[in-house]
């Protein structure tokens, strides 16, 4: 089966040569008003006194990167160093300041824990409704739904509303749901950190196999190690800019040495 | 301007996501409107018809009225409520969505145009079990004056119902834009609402104001009025003249239209206040 996969590249998208996301002088500007004010009689208020200020704040400076079809790339950088805001750019949920992204293919976001689900759902509800937003009907996941719960080892909580799961049991239905569909572009930011030891190992070795049939992969992180097992190469991003970008082993290996130590 | 973001994939596989987002919404919100009622379903069905018994009650005792513009009362007081009701239901759910829906709206690929949209098709269903208490009130006064199954009837569904709509979504597409930045419109609405349905027909008659021209030029601006009035021409077998269904669908693509580019533009600026 998967040699019949391998053979047969995706025909959903033609230009394969072509990278499969182009990332041109990417900037993201956030403009935060210095109060969150929230309702209009403050607004009015605050209008009057002419005490509406705003911040701006440059999340993202001219980023620039491609990602060829079937690599892995790491994203590298501490709490708020952009990494996530990266993430919502090449997803398309926000768009940027000055700059363009192209990206060829079927994306898979994975950003958040249980994001995408309904809380008072069962986790077989959520199923269906998750891959409603990806784009499939009930009919198309009710075959994809029994390797989904295989994969998931979820098999006796799927009757159960998903308030009652734990986080790792939500990575790990999100994450099924996610390889499943088989993307070609598959984004995960920091959802497998909750995941047990053993999960992890089979989501490497997942996502390993997706690679081979072209799939790739974009992980977030601000661990180097994770980074250094999953993927091939990493950018290494600081207050918005790319500080270094290459050889996964390289790039985690700086990142390490200057979290312990910072310059 | 130039182009930000762009996404190289089949358009119909953008469309078909959207879709079935859409779909699998409006059911997860009737799901979770009946989950937790014994009655179920059945409470739509009763709160209109309860609603109406004391309306009813109350104004043919005390007015002693048993008609209205040639319809009889409990009927002409139900068919403005249930269209009326599809307005408030709409707009009072599609009001907080951008809020309520906050994860799936920073974290995942979902059009934003699916949340109010969503909500108004969820009214329709409500408005589909208010037509049918309607319709098992119109069949218990089958004998009254003014009341009777008029192949007319088939023209809610037509000519109404897609200019109303639109008009319901405009609205609501401006009010879940508001929400966002300013969270108090949620009480500013819920006054605008009372004053507008009072300013709307629904258990008196224009005719009461006969001579007040002045009062009736406001009724008349009130899109509302020309849409209960619409619905209840229908109801006595009547067809629209061409000038009303001119107003209807000119409010309804109206609305629709300012409220769609008000959310467009105004969606960029979305996240940071959510």
């Amino acid at each position: 089966m998967d040699e019949l996969i391998q053979t047969s590249p995706n025909t959903s998208v033609p230009d394969t040569d072509l990278p499969l996301v182009e990332i041109q002088d990417v900037s993201m500007r956030f403009r935060m008003p210095s109060e969150k004010i929230d309702n209009v009689k403050e607004f009015v208020i605050k209008f009057l006194k002419r005490q509406l200020r705003y911040q701006d704040l440059w999340v993202l400076k001219n980023i620039s990167f491609n990602v060829q079809r079937g690599e892995s790339v790491g994203i590298l950088g501490r709490n708020g160093a952009g990494k996530s805001t990266l993430l919502r750019l090449i997803s398309g949920i926000i768009e940027p300041t000055t700059g363009c992204i192209t990206v060829r293919g079927k994306i898979v976001p994975l950003l958040k824990l249980g994001a995408g689900f309904d809380i008072n759902a069962t986790g077989k509800e959520n199923i269906y409704l998750n891959g409603a937003m990806l784009g499939y009907s009930k009919k198309e996941m009710q075959a994809r739904y029994d390797s989904i719960v295989e994969f998931s080892e979820l098999g006796k909580f799927m009757n159960m509303p998903i308030k009652n799961y734990s986080s790792g049991m939500l990575a790990r239905l999100g994450f099924s749901i996610a390889v499943d569909v088989k993307p070609d572009l598959l984004i995960v930011d920091e959802v497998l950190a909750v995941g047990d030891v053993s999960f992890k190992k089979k989501c490497a070795e997942k996502i390993e196999s997706l690679q081979k049939n072209g799939t790739t992969l974009l992980l977030v992180s601000h661990s180097a190690q994770q980074v250094e097992t999953l993927c091939k190469k990493a950018i290494w991003i600081k207050d918005g800019e790319i500080v270094m970008s290459g050889d996964s082993h390289t790039v985690s290996e700086a990142y390490a040495a200057d979290s312990i130590n910072p310059k | 301007m130039q182009k930000k973001y762009i996404e190289v994939t089949d358009r119909k596989d953008r469309i078909k996501r959207s879709f079935h987002t859409l779909t699998s919404m409006v059911g997860r919100n009737i799901h979770n409107q009946y989950r937790n009622s014994t009655l179920g379903i059945l409470w739509t069905l009763l709160n209109p018809l309860l609603n109406m018994v004391i309306i009813t009650i109350i104004f043919t005792t005390i007015l002693g009225r048993n008609e209205m513009d040639g319809i009889y009362f409990p009927v002409y007081y139900l068919s403005g409520l249930a269209v009326f009701g599809l307005l408030r239901s709409s707009t009072t759910n599609a009001l907080p969505c951008m809020v309520v829906n906050h994860d799936l709206l920073t974290k995942t690929r979902i059009q934003h145009e699916v949340f109010p949209l969503s909500n108004v098709l969820s009214a329709l269903v409500d408005f589909c079990f208010t037509a049918l208490a309607l319709f098992i009130v119109m069949l218990i006064f089958i004998k009254k004056p003014g009341v009777g199954f008029h192949p007319t009837l088939l023209m809610t569904v037509v000519p109404f119902l897609p200019a109303f709509l639109a008009f319901c979504l405009g609205v609501s597409f401006i009010l879940a834009t508001i929400y966002i930045r300013f969270r108090d419109i949620k009480h500013i609405y819920n006054v605008v609402l009372t004053l507008w349905m009072y300013l709307t027909p629904l258990f008196y008659s224009v005719s009461y104001i006969e001579g007040h021209e002045r009062i009736k030029m406001v009724l008349k601006l009130n899109p509302m009025y020309h849409y209960v009035t619409y619905f209840r021409q229908l109801l006595i077998g009547q067809v629209p003249s061409p000038m009303t269904h001119l107003l209807i669908y000119a409010w309804g693509l109206g609305m629709f239209g300012v409220g769609f580019l008000v959310f467009h533009f105004a969606k960029k600026k979305f996240l940071l206040y959510i």
